[in-house]
């Protein structure tokens, strides 16, 4: 009896160190690519250059922090960047979060004819890839005269940017669920009190969701951060920050300066790192419960 | 100010276009200022009645008044009525003070009369310290205190009631119940509650309403629907533990079971259901029906004799009788039956005779 | 009162949304098999010499690009996936096995989801690198030389293999999140059952959590493999616009069906490029079809385990 109990503790650790030993393997592999934009980002243009095989460590003297993120910031108009991606985030989440609250309202609440053949409708063009609108979009901003190679206005490039993100099926289908959860009785309620539809969306539905709204809020704006094939096609002239990072450095001929190139990178992954950390709750939670919407 | 229902009927159409009739040419009148329980198994109607004379579903056909006036048009917010939910449906980001306000803001009260009847009606309902809290920091009966707090704010003239109790353990409900019975004295203000628990309905009930399948069964003081009971279902339906139902017939004006007379009865011969309440048998030596006994069940203040249903051995009759009879399982006991205890039905119709 | 239809109110909630999603999805969508059966379509004219059946499929596919293209595609969707899923779901169950660090594990699964593409696509380039590579540092330990990853005239096959560490790490943040919220809503007493009749930790596994957890592990395979098939913005991330290692020919490019679409729309003033366009996301979307018809007529088979 003492023996076994004993077996079973040994075995219980061993499984214990095994788990974690796994994890740790994988934690590492997740974390390699920052450690190495991080580690390269802050060597200097001989260090990368010259050490073969390269170090894997970086002593305190040989930091460049300053020089390099300098040289990065100052190699494309970095500051512009952000503050227009910035700009069209706002922007098209706003447009998202108010033409999704409205429709999400009308499909979790009121009662209109066609409302279930309109919803799958919505639904179903969510199975369809994003290329196939790509196409016919780009058309659409070239003949709403957004969009031209010969040239466009700011005020143009930002409508090319944020008209066609001004809602989505998406966050729409997100947030009726998340309004389908509000028991049918706060509605009785509040119809009972005298509460008009109106109010009752703001005062009460909107601040019960209020979790679900500040994730899309996050979710869309981390999606424009990352933008990158659209803002390519209908605004050449005024790139999003992953554009700027992307077409700063894109000779892979002659003399890259990977320290340079690595420390822009980790300027554009930054924001999105430190936005993660502050709400991660909020992106965690959107990220899977969408994975079982099914 | 009384409420009449005037052949009301309500029919639900599901998807595939089949009906449900919830609730069939409804007639009755609510006199003001009482305390009624609309009582009945699920999926009687009751809710449904509650509903529509709230204004949140409409009928089909026939009236509602309240008082002279015809409100079966009218929006829920115009009739003037308090509605507690069977979930409290308290708003969960708003305090305490912010629901019950909240009908107020509605209605453009000033906001310092506001807060004064929001804390008046809160220290009625004994909530009044409460009132910074959110609805998930209460209990339970605190809950359900605030939604009759929030039902009562606006001063409504009808206080509509969803299974107030139901979502309350045991030992609270009986608190709660005494609650109600409170405020609706101290209010004064017609109140309408549904519920399936028949004891419920009765301890507190000016008046009760018995429904099933739709259709009003009976309606009266809680003590005359128990003692005169209309028919099988309403007999059915109140009393713990249950009326006895037994098989038996009319023969010459007498009432036979199993061959021995229990009562009389003025009605033409037939086979009939008997039934008798568990409290209606009388322990003596000389008595009419002899049973054997099968379970004696002791709860200090009285015993329950287990007695084996004559037709269905799964099933069996329950005699409450006093503790000081010292009755063993195995025993034969003759008892004789307390006639108002005793009723007859008609086998087919379930109509009383 | 309740159950009344109101239209025009819903029409009022509704019409934001509605004009938009018109505009840019609806159109679009009809558009994009109308622009697919245009003959000789000249963008920078709007006009086309009438309509052909199959004639810009045609040019899609004869395409020596099209084969290429579909090969990258399909090793890309057919390796990561089954690879990155069964790596999720090992992580995801270990992750749920601990109580010690659960939380701050499950912070660094997830960063890979919150990075932007192109910027970690362009790290792991370096990650690859023949000379400053980390990869070749660490494989030198054990001897081996350096290998061309992705480096001028690098081979396809190594390029290819570059694309997949990256797209399975990539991937596996966002199913990781989902096995682990799939697991914690399965009912502990499962669990607690299997203990009391002392089953092995492995039949637990194979026997109660993957039979429990099945129905979503099918679910994010198949919506993982339309995803990978629209495999993009990896590749630019790691080789740039010319989808490929410098020095090399166009057979060894890492292009994939999307690569096409946008190859096709770059140069949308040529004569019928559009339509090409149009038809390569056609054949995109005919092939993400049919994974998804797959997946719902299997789901509804067999609903759970």
């Amino acid at each position: 009896m003492q023996n076994t109990i004993r077996e079973t503790r040994i075995r219980t650790i061993l499984f214990k160190v095994l788990v974690y030993t796994f994890l740790v393997g994988f934690a590492i592999f997740v974390l390699i690519p920052f450690y190495w934009m991080v580690l390269t980002s802050l060597k200097s243009f001989q260090q990368v250059r010259t050490e073969v095989p390269p170090s894997l460590i970086i002593g305190l003297k040989d930091i460049r922090f300053l020089e390099n993120y300098a040289s990065a910031w100052n190699a494309a108009p970095y500051y512009q960047y952000m503050l227009r991606t910035v700009a069209v985030a706002a922007i098209s989440t706003t447009g998202t979060i108010f033409t999704t609250i409205f429709a999400a309202f009308a499909f979790a609440r009121l009662n209109f004819k066609g409302r279930d053949f309109l919803f799958l409708a919505l639904i179903s063009t969510m199975m369809i890839p994003g290329e196939m609108f790509v196409i016919t979009n780009y058309i659409t901003v070239s003949n709403l005269g957004w969009y031209s190679p010969l040239g466009q206005t700011q005020t143009e490039a930002f409508l090319a940017l944020t008209m066609p993100f001004m809602t989505s099926v998406f966050y729409l289908f997100f947030l009726r669920q998340a309004f389908k959860q509000i028991p049918d009785e706060l509605y009785l309620a509040a119809k009972v009190d005298g509460t008009s539809d109106w109010k009752y969306l703001w005062k009460i539905m909107v601040p019960i969701a209020s979790p679900t709204i500040i994730t899309i809020v996050i979710l869309n704006a981390m999606g424009t951060w990352s933008a990158y094939i659209w803002p390519k096609l209908v605004a050449t002239e005024y790139p999003l920050v992953t554009n700027g990072l992307r077409e700063a450095y894109q000779d892979f001929f002659g003399m890259v300066n990977y320290s340079q190139q690595m420390a822009a990178a980790l300027i554009v992954t930054l924001p999105l790192l430190i936005v993660f950390m502050f709400l991660k709750k909020y992106i965690m939670r959107g990220v899977s419960r969408s994975g079982i919407k099914g | 100010m009384d409420i009449t229902l005037k052949e009301i009927t309500k029919i639900f159409q599901a998807k595939d276009k089949s009906e449900t009739v919830a609730v069939n040419d409804f007639n009755i009148t609510i006199p003001s200022g009482k305390l009624i329980g609309l009582l009945g198994p699920s999926g009687c109607g009751k809710s449904t009645t509650l509903y529509m004379i709230a204004g949140l579903l409409t009928p089909n056909h026939g009236r509602i008044y309240f008082g002279d006036e015809d409100v079966t048009d009218m929006a829920p917010e115009d009739r003037g009525i308090g509605l507690v939910f069977q979930n409290y449906a308290l708003y969960p980001h708003m305090t305490v003070r912010q629901n019950i306000m909240f009908p107020l803001e509605n209605i453009k009260v000033p906001k310092e009369e506001a807060l004064k009847r929001a804390q008046d009606m809160a220290d009625l309902v004994g909530i009044g310290e409460l009132m910074n809290r959110k609805p998930k920091q209460l209990s339970g009966g605190q809950q359900q205190r605030v939604a009759i707090a929030r039902a009562l704010v606006k001063k409504p003239r009808v206080l509509l009631l969803d299974e107030p109790l139901s979502n309350l353990d045991a030992r609270l409900r009986l608190a709660t119940r005494e609650e109600i019975k409170r405020i609706q004295r101290e209010t004064g203000i017609t109140t309408i509650f549904v519920t399936h628990d028949q004891e419920e309905a009765m301890s507190i009930s000016d008046e009760i309403i018995l429904m099933d399948l739709g259709i009003k069964q009976q309606v009266g003081e809680p003590q005359d629907v128990y003692d005169e009971p209309k028919n099988l279902f309403v007999a059915k339906f109140l009393g713990t533990p249950p009326i006895n139902l037994m098989p038996g017939e009319i023969k010459n004006k007498q009432v036979l079971i199993r061959g021995s007379k229990v009562t009389g009865k003025a009605a033409k011969n037939q086979e009939v259901v008997v039934g008798i309440r568990p409290e209606g048998f009388e322990i003596d030596p000389n008595g009419i029906m002899e049973l054997e006994v099968y379970m004696v069940e002791t709860i200090g203040r009285d015993t329950t004799l287990i007695i084996k249903n004559f037709n269905d051995s799964a099933k069996s009759y329950r005699i409450i009788v006093d503790a000081r009879h010292r009755i063993k399982p195995g025993d034969k006991v003759k008892f004789n039956i307390e006639s108002d205890k005793i009723f007859v039905f008609n086998r087919e119709t379930g109509e009383r005779l | 009162m309740l159950e009344r239809q109101n239209n025009l109110k819903a029409l009022f909630y509704l019409a934001p949304a509605m004009v938009l999603l018109s505009v840019f999805t609806f159109y679009p969508l009809f558009n994009a098999f109308f622009l697919a059966f245009l003959r000789d379509y000249e963008f920078l004219l709007r006009s086309a010499k009438g309509f052909t059946l199959f004639g810009n499929f045609k040019n899609v596919i004869t395409d020596p690009d099209f084969g290429i293209a579909m090969k990258n595609t399909s090793i890309i969707t057919f390796i990561s996936v089954p690879i990155s899923v069964i790596i999720a779901l090992l992580i995801s169950v270990a992750l749920n096995s601990v109580k010690k660090l659960q939380g701050a594990f499950q912070t660094i699964f997830f960063l890979p989801y919150v990075t932007n593409a192109i910027a970690i696509g362009m790290a792991f380039a370096f990650i690859f690198h023949a000379d400053y590579g980390l990869l070749n540092t660490i494989l030198g330990w054990f001897g081996i030389n350096p290998i061309n990853w992705v480096g001028l005239n690098a081979s396809w096959s190594n390029a290819m293999f570059a694309l997949l560490v990256y797209t399975i790490w990539g991937g596996l943040a966002f199913k990781i999140m989902v096995f682990l919220s799939g697991l914690q809503s399965i009912d502990k007493q499962y669990y607690d059952a299997a203990r009391v009749d002392a089953t092995p930790r492995r039949r637990v596994l194979t026997k109660i959590t993957i039979p429990l957890l099945s129905p979503m592990i099918f679910y994010i395979t198949v919506t993982s493999f339309i995803g990978a098939f629209k495999a993009y913005r990896t590749i630019i991330g790691m080789f740039g616009e010319t989808l490929r290692p410098p020095g090399t020919l166009s057979k060894d490019s890492l292009i994939t069906i999307v690569g096409l679409v946008y190859d096709a729309l770059a140069h949308a003033d040529a004569t019928g490029k559009m339509s090409e366009a149009a038809a390569a996301s056609i054949i995109l979307f005919s092939i993400t079809m049919i994974f998804t018809l797959v997946q719902m007529q299997i789901s509804k088979r067999r609903v759970h385990f």
